[in-house]
């Protein structure tokens, strides 16, 4: 029997109400808002300063070429697959809970996709040669890959997020009438003359079900394309055959993370309780404990593996991960934002609205220090020795301005999700509504 | 610790012992008078200096570092800098008897090297001593021949054949060595002498790489005691090489218009098809906006 959705007997209009009612610019929005573009507006100064001086205001050099801008858009990719699991692989198997939260799985796919691609802008010294991928590109580059997927990615999760909205774009045209004038014509126009017809119905499920299998092969190959620009190489760490599935899982580690703060966030602030209940919390803890196992196998696969051997390069690599120069880095992210964080969660009571948030706080915190090893410590460590160079090249440290630039990432991520919060419902109103008919008539 | 001191002591003193020891034998060794008279046929030339120092540099430098540097390997005994006075004191036939002969550590050239090209590493040395003049043997009455060779290929038997003349005359018993030159060195063919014909045979490698039409540079050498000549000359007597770009046909590595065609389909089938399911999705959603009529 399935718990998670309005255990009241909550009546249609009051269901409208509870959940249309957060449709709104109010004070708080506004004074979020304000903060959110004031650090934008800081974080962007920095980024004026790399374009007027170049890639030599950040810590970047020849060897570490890739520093924690790459790190981020892994990240940000990273993040983004969870759309696929949640809405798709979940939603097409009728597992019914992740139907409220299927939603918000998608706004942070789309705003986390979206900010991805803009983030490998930021790490070109010259952001006007961008134009350059898509005129001389080699269509063996698994960089021209990558751009191609990424771009798909969007366009998919932007249609995933709007399709399936249309009956509640209707909704908001039909009863918000306070809401400015420009808001009313956008839901008119957007909501394409929704009308709940059956044949309407009939074409949304259709077209739903199409992008939902559409974007399982595109958001796999999404992550496996990121891990090729680095599995590609001929570099000890990087050179990996599993590489594609290693990225792949963890994507779904941060994904779930990300989820489940977000899942908090509007519970909380959008007083949600009754449509965002404590089980979905407990279910998606579950799905968090299933995806971090997978993501551990990998993990000592990738470690074990290439450490078992007595001199290689990979060898070298691995035991600087374990006991020399990133060890600690590497055990934080580990044992701090893997292992120990899903062992917590094995138990109930860690599986709470707030524990269960705090823990994937802490969790996406890991799985974001987790690219920066994957990323950084192997330009480190190249073939050939680091020398007759300046003395800082034989180590990285990101600079202010590339911090400002990659939290400037995180703003836009934020301000994407909240402005899209504030326009359209979080909970799909119409399937929480079947939802509760269907219970009704059994 | 005092136990300690008096290993110091006993080793210093093993390290003078020796160090005293190799100045004795740098000193010791002796070159027969006969061989330290010897002068060089050849007069130092410009060309013998050039030569000498690419034979020196690939074989000498290891050890004795770059003349006049005295940047020369630390090793017992000192192999030393032939810039220095230590071996310019020496006379020239005591030089060409110890490159070739070699003692000890400093190996014997005799095999790895000609006469004429022993007297070619002399002369790279002696260029770096201003004050020397060449010693050249008394040569009144002695007729040197000068030779004229020719060179021809029989790919019958795979030989390079060598006529030596001198006026015409065939030259018996001279020495004939024969080599391919390449960019950055000579590759050795082979030696032989010169029969009652004035003919030398040298077997040529069929496997020999050339160039595009199987032409190598081929110089030989003729020398008999004072008299000596050089050809070169462009033969065709190896193997063809065809030449192939290393980005001719389709790889991976190659320019974009040479994709592999596998790829190409791969890539721009998923790309094509993923977009046009897309746009049939966004056309569509104008049928939804059609059904809002419904009855």
């Amino acid at each position: 029997m399935n718990e998670t959705i309005a255990k009241g007997h909550f009546s249609e209009e009051q269901i409208d109400k509870d959940l249309l009612k957060n449709v709104n610019w109010g004070g708080k929005f506004k004074l979020w808002m304000g903060f959110l573009t004031v650090s934008l507006i800081i974080c962007l100064y920095y980024y004026y300063q790399q374009l007027q001086n170049g890639l030599g205001v950040t810590g970047l050099h020849d060897y570490v070429s890739w520093g924690i801008y790459i790190s981020n858009f892994v990240f940000f990719v990273a993040t983004s697959l969870i759309g696929m699991l949640v809405s798709s692989v979940l939603g097409m198997m009728k597992v019914e809970w992740v139907r409220p939260v299927a939603r918000i799985a998608e706004l942070v796919a789309l705003a986390f996709a979206m900010v991805a691609g803009l983030i490998i802008i930021t790490d070109m010294g010259r952001p006007d040669r961008l134009l350059n991928v898509f005129i001389h590109g080699r269509v063996q580059s698994p960089i021209v890959w990558d751009i191609a997927v990424v771009v798909t990615y969007v366009v998919i999760s932007g249609l995933l997020l709007y399709i399936p909205m249309l009956p509640d774009i209707a909704l908001c045209r039909d009863k918000l009438n306070n809401v400015p004038k420009w808001q009313q014509k956008m839901y008119k126009s957007l909501s394409l003359g929704w009308n709940n017809t059956a044949k309407q119905f009939r074409l949304m499920n259709r077209y739903t079900r199409m992008l939902l299998i559409l974007i399982i092969p595109i958001a796999l190959s999404i992550h496996t394309v990121t891990s090729w620009l680095f599995a590609m190489t001929l570099r000890s760490g990087w050179d990996s055959p599993i590489f594609g599935p290693y990225f792949v899982s963890g994507a779904f580690v941060a994904g779930c993370a990300a989820v489940i703060i977000a899942m908090f966030f509007f519970r909380n602030n959008y007083k949600l309780k009754e449509y965002i209940t404590a089980d979905h919390f407990d279910r998606m803890g579950k799905l968090l404990v299933l995806v971090a196992l997978v993501y551990v196998y990998f993990n000592i696969n990738e470690i074990i593996v290439p450490g078992y051997k007595a001199n290689t390069a990979d060898a070298k690599h691995v035991h600087e991960m374990l006991y020399g120069h990133d060890s600690v880095m590497f055990w934080l992210v580990q044992l701090g934002g893997l292992v120990i964080p899903f062992l917590l969660i094995l138990f109930k009571p860690m599986r709470k609205p707030l524990p269960l948030t705090i823990i994937a706080v802490v969790i996406l915190a890991g799985a974001w220090f987790k690219r920066v090893l994957i990323v950084v410590p192997t330009q480190l460590a190249p073939y050939y020795p680091i020398q007759n160079v300046p003395e800082g090249w034989t180590g990285y440290s990101p600079t202010t301005p590339e911090v400002a630039i990659t939290v400037a990432s995180f703003i836009l991520v934020v301000m994407i999700i909240t402005v899209l919060a504030k326009l359209f419902p979080v909970v799909p109103i119409w399937e929480v509504k079947e939802d509760m008919n269907h219970k009704n008539n059994k | 610790m005092k136990n300690n001191k008096g290993y110091h002591i006993i080793i210093l003193f093993c390290l003078c012992f020796l160090a005293v020891a190799n100045v004795n034998a740098q000193s010791d060794w002796q070159v027969p008078a006969e061989e330290n008279e010897k002068l060089s046929p050849f007069l130092f030339d410009d060309d013998m200096v050039l030569e000498g120092r690419v034979a020196y540099e690939n074989l000498c430098t290891s050890c004795h570092g770059t003349p006049g540097q005295d940047d020369f390997t630390p090793m017992s005994p000192p192999p030393g800098d032939p810039a220095g006075e230590q071996f310019q004191v020496q006379s020239d036939g005591s030089m060409f008897y110890k490159i070739k002969m070699g003692r000890g550590t400093m190996p014997k050239f005799e095999d790895a090297f000609e006469d004429d090209e022993l007297w070619n590493i002399v002369a790279y040395i002696r260029s770096f001593n201003e004050d020397y003049k060449q010693e050249l043997p008394n040569m009144e009455g002695v007729v040197i021949p000068e030779y004229a060779m020719s060179l021809s290929f029989d790919e019958n038997v795979d030989k390079l054949v060598v006529k030596v003349f001198a006026e015409e005359l065939p030259q018996p018993e001279v020495s004939v060595s024969a080599y391919v030159m390449g960019t950055f060195g000579k590759h050795l063919l082979g030696k032989a002498q010169t029969n009652e014909l004035g003919i030398a045979y040298v077997d040529v490698d069929p496997t020999l790489p050339g160039d595009e039409e199987g032409k190598v540079n081929v110089m030989v050498k003729a020398t008999k005691e004072f008299a000596r000549a050089k050809i070169e000359k462009h033969m065709v007597m190896a193997k063809p090489t065809e030449r192939h770009s290393a980005i001719e046909g389709r790889h991976i590595w190659s320019t974009d218009r040479m994709a592999p065609i596998w790829l190409k389909i791969t890539f721009f089938v998923s790309v094509f098809g993923v977009w046009f399911a897309l746009l049939f999705i966004v056309f569509g959603l104008r049928n939804i906006k059609k059904a809002r009529e419904e009855a």
